[in-house]
């Protein structure tokens, strides 16, 4: 009921605003006056669609605490570019032995946490040793390999029992973060990291505030503070953008483009991401078993109706989207043919196939509503089921209890999911699993991506799943606002650079 | 009346218990859990157990009630799995935005619905009377959201008058931004709301008008019109009342659409976002709070008309 007014409101508000459009077109040119210098005690304020439930960055998982915590408040000795190249964050320098067995990290001097206690060399060691020991603490088994971890002077000394290609990327997440030895903060609510920002207010169920922590080690930020304003409705977001009571608006819909962009104050921006639209197939029986139906199901659908759809993003035919390494395109393993989907399910012999697609509610309808009618044509007939996310985390993702899924995986680097047969996407193949094993046992980084792409073209040849996309990043801007981050958003949002003239 | 009271009193309290019982076994009925989704994608199910055991989520479900009533008898409704805080704050803190978004809604409401439903019950039959009823018609069956749409589109996008959403930081620290961003919100619920009411009013009032005791004023010498307001009006005002302890109802739902379009920081969006993170021992505090306070309503509404209505006060 609410979903069915909510869109005859969104057909009627776009009317209104192509009328409004009309009316307001070509009115505001910029203020030739303004002098477009950053204005240091200026206030940013940036829609995002998902609020933490809590702040733990320890425990809590979700895209949500990452894309505002990591960077911003909390760092490791490294970090990553939204490009995903490696850099230098609390360690000013790294050095890996020629067996990939010893790393050496220098850790910076001078460096105090938000609440003025000092950053020692055994804050990185307890921090790095309890997330390994801790295994509730977010990705601690990223850790695994890591035997010992010393602190020799300002050097932190790290021993692996094997070589790991994904180590430095994995110490750029949450595997790697430095919090205060025996911190008596309320993680929950409250935080304490060595960032360029520190955490202000959090009001609940409306925003969290960031303020320019003045102690910082490095170059400091560039605005006096930060609003995320929690905005989960798009055209309430447009809203807030055309009335100026927002600078940058994330995760917004490029169909809107126009609308936001009438006034002058605000320009689309498209960045890549590494989002996959992931169709899951449950292969652990019945007629998904049988890689031929799989494949005809993955040649019935049309992959660029979904960008279209989406006026953003682009194709992806297997498990690595193109910022990751071991991307290759890989269209030709399942071209749009829904004459040789047919002929596969003629083939496999399957008649009147009936499938469930489960999917969270909070994905835009025009998923489910293209899968349907693609599949319709092959003769499978689709039946949806809508669910909150947490039933589909029952359903779908623990009890392993569905046909197909579909869920947006955000994360960068995740091939691992397709090396885990215990995993939902229920895909087991050893070889895969053999080539993941060597790619991250690999000490040269050319040699681990080589790997990951030999076995990321067997899991799309399996057709282990369908990906309908590799979502983009999109973010409308304000004119006034320079250092916006516009790569991979929904992940991380390093605000570092962020800056707002009187423009 | 104080007997009657008592005996409504024991049964609002009766109606409350039963009501958190089946608040607290409804929601356990809901699929996933919270230790889960802390848990996340990427989650053995050890570390889900593990964190399911530090909630206390393992302990049998009649446990789980009867620790959680205990609390609520000894006035302390429960707290966050998720943050810590507790319900009694979160909804003292919430309430800012709620309850004046409430009171200001039902004002707007009866401000025009009282005087125009009247007017169009003494004018039905003529041409104003005929549209203030088509017009009431045709926005009662407006739904909330397009009504709160268009408001925004007019006022805030096109007119900058108001803000398009949100609620100030600073709060009720800035009186005059804080109603100014309650305003467009208040309107739309008030309006649809008050259309309702406005209809339910003319019925009222042209039932009055036909009743003998109008006639029989009006043929005593009074106009028509003097009589409807001195002998008519008060027993309008009566099934007003009767009626505005239903629209309380109705307001509340209204807010949790409302909060939503408006990005509002009140209990119907945090009510929202705490049953989408399965954090039931908040959503079961919230919820009782605001089955009570209905209750609360219709009770204090049943005891107004004894006062107040001289028929019911002899019978008892």
């Amino acid at each position: 009921m609410l979903r069915r007014t909510a869109l005859a409101a969104t057909a009627l508000l776009a009317a209104g605003a192509l009328l409004l459009s009309a009316c307001t077109g070509g009115g505001s040119s910029p203020d030739p006056t303004t002098t477009n210098e950053p204005d240091t005690d200026a206030s940013a304020i940036i829609r995002l669609v998902l609020e933490p439930g809590n702040l733990d960055i320890r425990e809590t998982a979700g895209a949500a605490l990452d894309q505002i915590l990591v960077d911003n408040i909390y760092q490791g000795l490294v970090s990553r570019t939204p490009e995903q190249d490696i850099v230098p964050a609390l360690a000013e320098d790294w050095e890996v032995s020629e067996d990939g067995l010893t790393y050496t990290f220098t850790l910076r001097e001078g460096v105090t946490f938000h609440d003025g206690q000092e950053l020692t060399p055994q804050d990185v060691v307890w921090s790095l040793t309890t997330r390994k020991n801790t295994p509730e603490w977010r990705d601690s088994a990223r850790l695994a390999n890591v035997a010992t971890i010393v602190a020799d002077g300002q050097d932190i000394v790290l021993t692996l029992t094997a070589p790991d290609s994904s180590l430095l990327w994995n110490l750029t997440g949450r595997a790697g973060l430095i919090l205060k030895e025996a911190d008596t903060v309320d993680y929950q609510t409250k935080a304490n990291g060595t960032g360029p920002f520190v955490l202000d207010t959090w009001r609940q169920g409306d925003s969290i505030t960031f303020a320019r922590n003045d102690g910082y080690w490095g170059e400091p930020a560039q605005v006096a503070e930060v609003v995320f304003d929690y905005i989960p409705d798009n055209q309430a977001a447009l809203n807030a953008a055309l009335a100026g009571e927002v600078d940058a608006v994330t995760g917004f819909d490029a169909n809107l483009k126009e609308q936001v962009e009438a006034t002058g104050d605000f320009a689309l921006v498209l960045g890549q991401s590494t989002d996959k639209g992931t169709l899951a197939f449950n292969q652990a029986s019945g007629p998904l078993a049988d890689q031929r139906v799989r494949q005809a199901i993955r040649q019935a659908i049309d992959h660029e109706a979904f960008v279209e759809s989406g006026q953003s993003g682009e194709t992806l035919y297997g498990p690595i989207p193109s910022l990751d390494p071991g991307y290759e395109d890989l269209a030709d393993v399942a071209p749009y043919d829904p004459e040789a989907a047919r002929a596969l399910l003629a083939e496999a012999g399957v008649e009147d196939l009936t499938l469930q697609l489960t999917i969270p509610s909070f994905y835009s309808t025009t998923i489910p509503q293209i899968l349907v009618s693609d599949l319709n044509e092959v003769g499978i007939t689709l039946e949806v089921n809508s669910v909150d996310f947490p039933t589909w985390l029952n359903d779908v993702y623990v009890n392993k209890d569905y046909d197909l899924s579909f869920v947006l995986h955000t994360e960068a680097r995740d091939f691992e999911n397709w090396a885990n047969p215990d995993y939902y996407f229920t895909y087991d193949n050893p070889e895969v699993q053999r080539l993941y094993a060597e790619s991250l046992a690999a000490t040269d980084e050319a040699e681990a991506a080589d790997l990951l792409a030999d076995a990321a073209r067997i899991v799309a040849e399996d057709a282990a799943a369908d990906w309908l996309y590799n979502g983009a990043s999109v973010v409308a801007v304000g004119t006034n606002i320079t250092g916006m981050p516009s790569v991979n958003v929904n992940e991380r949002l390093n605000l570092a650079e962020l800056a707002k003239s009187d423009g | 009346v104080i007997r009657y009271a008592l005996t409504r009193l024991a049964l609002l309290l009766l109606g409350l218990l039963v009501a958190s019982v089946l608040i607290f076994l409804t929601l356990r009925v809901l699929p996933g859990d919270i230790a889960q989704l802390i848990a996340g994608t990427n989650s053995t199910p050890e570390q889900v157990e593990a964190i399911r055991e530090r909630l206390g989520l393992n302990q049998p479900l009649p446990a789980q009630y009867l620790e959680w009533i205990g609390g609520v008898f000894r006035g302390d409704l429960g707290s966050s799995l998720l943050t810590g805080s507790s319900v009694t704050s979160e909804l003292a803190e919430k309430s800012q935005v709620t309850v004046p978004l409430g009171i200001l809604s039902l004002t707007i409401a009866l401000l025009f619905s009282l005087p125009l439903g009247v007017l169009s019950a003494m004018r039905r039959g003529r041409r104003a009377g005929t549209a203030l009823s088509v017009g009431a018609q045709a926005l009662a069956a407006v739904p909330v959201v397009w009504a709160g749409m268009m408001l925004v589109v007019v006022f805030a996008v096109w007119l900058g008058w108001l803000p398009a959403q949100g609620f100030p930081r600073a709060g009720w620290q800035d009186p005059a931004a804080a109603f100014r961003s309650l305003l467009l919100p208040a309107l739309t619920i008030g309006i649809v709301e008050g259309a309702m009411l406005m209809r339910f009013v003319r019925s009222a009032t042209m039932q009055a008008v036909g009743q003998d005791y109008v006639r029989t004023a009006a043929a005593k010498g009074l106009t028509r019109n003097t009589a409807l307001i001195r002998h008519g009006l008060p027993n309008v005002g009566l099934s007003v009342i009767t009626v505005l302890g239903l629209q309380v109802a109705g307001i509340i739902v209204g807010a949790v659409v409302i909060e939503q379009l408006f990005s509002l920081p009140g209990i119907g969006r945090m009510l929202v976002a705490d049953v989408s993170a399965r954090d039931l021992p908040k959503v079961q505090g919230e919820l009782l709070v605001l089955t009570g306070f209905v209750l609360v309503v219709g009770f204090v509404v049943d005891l107004v008309h004894r006062v107040i209505d001289p028929r019911q006060r002899e019978a008892t």
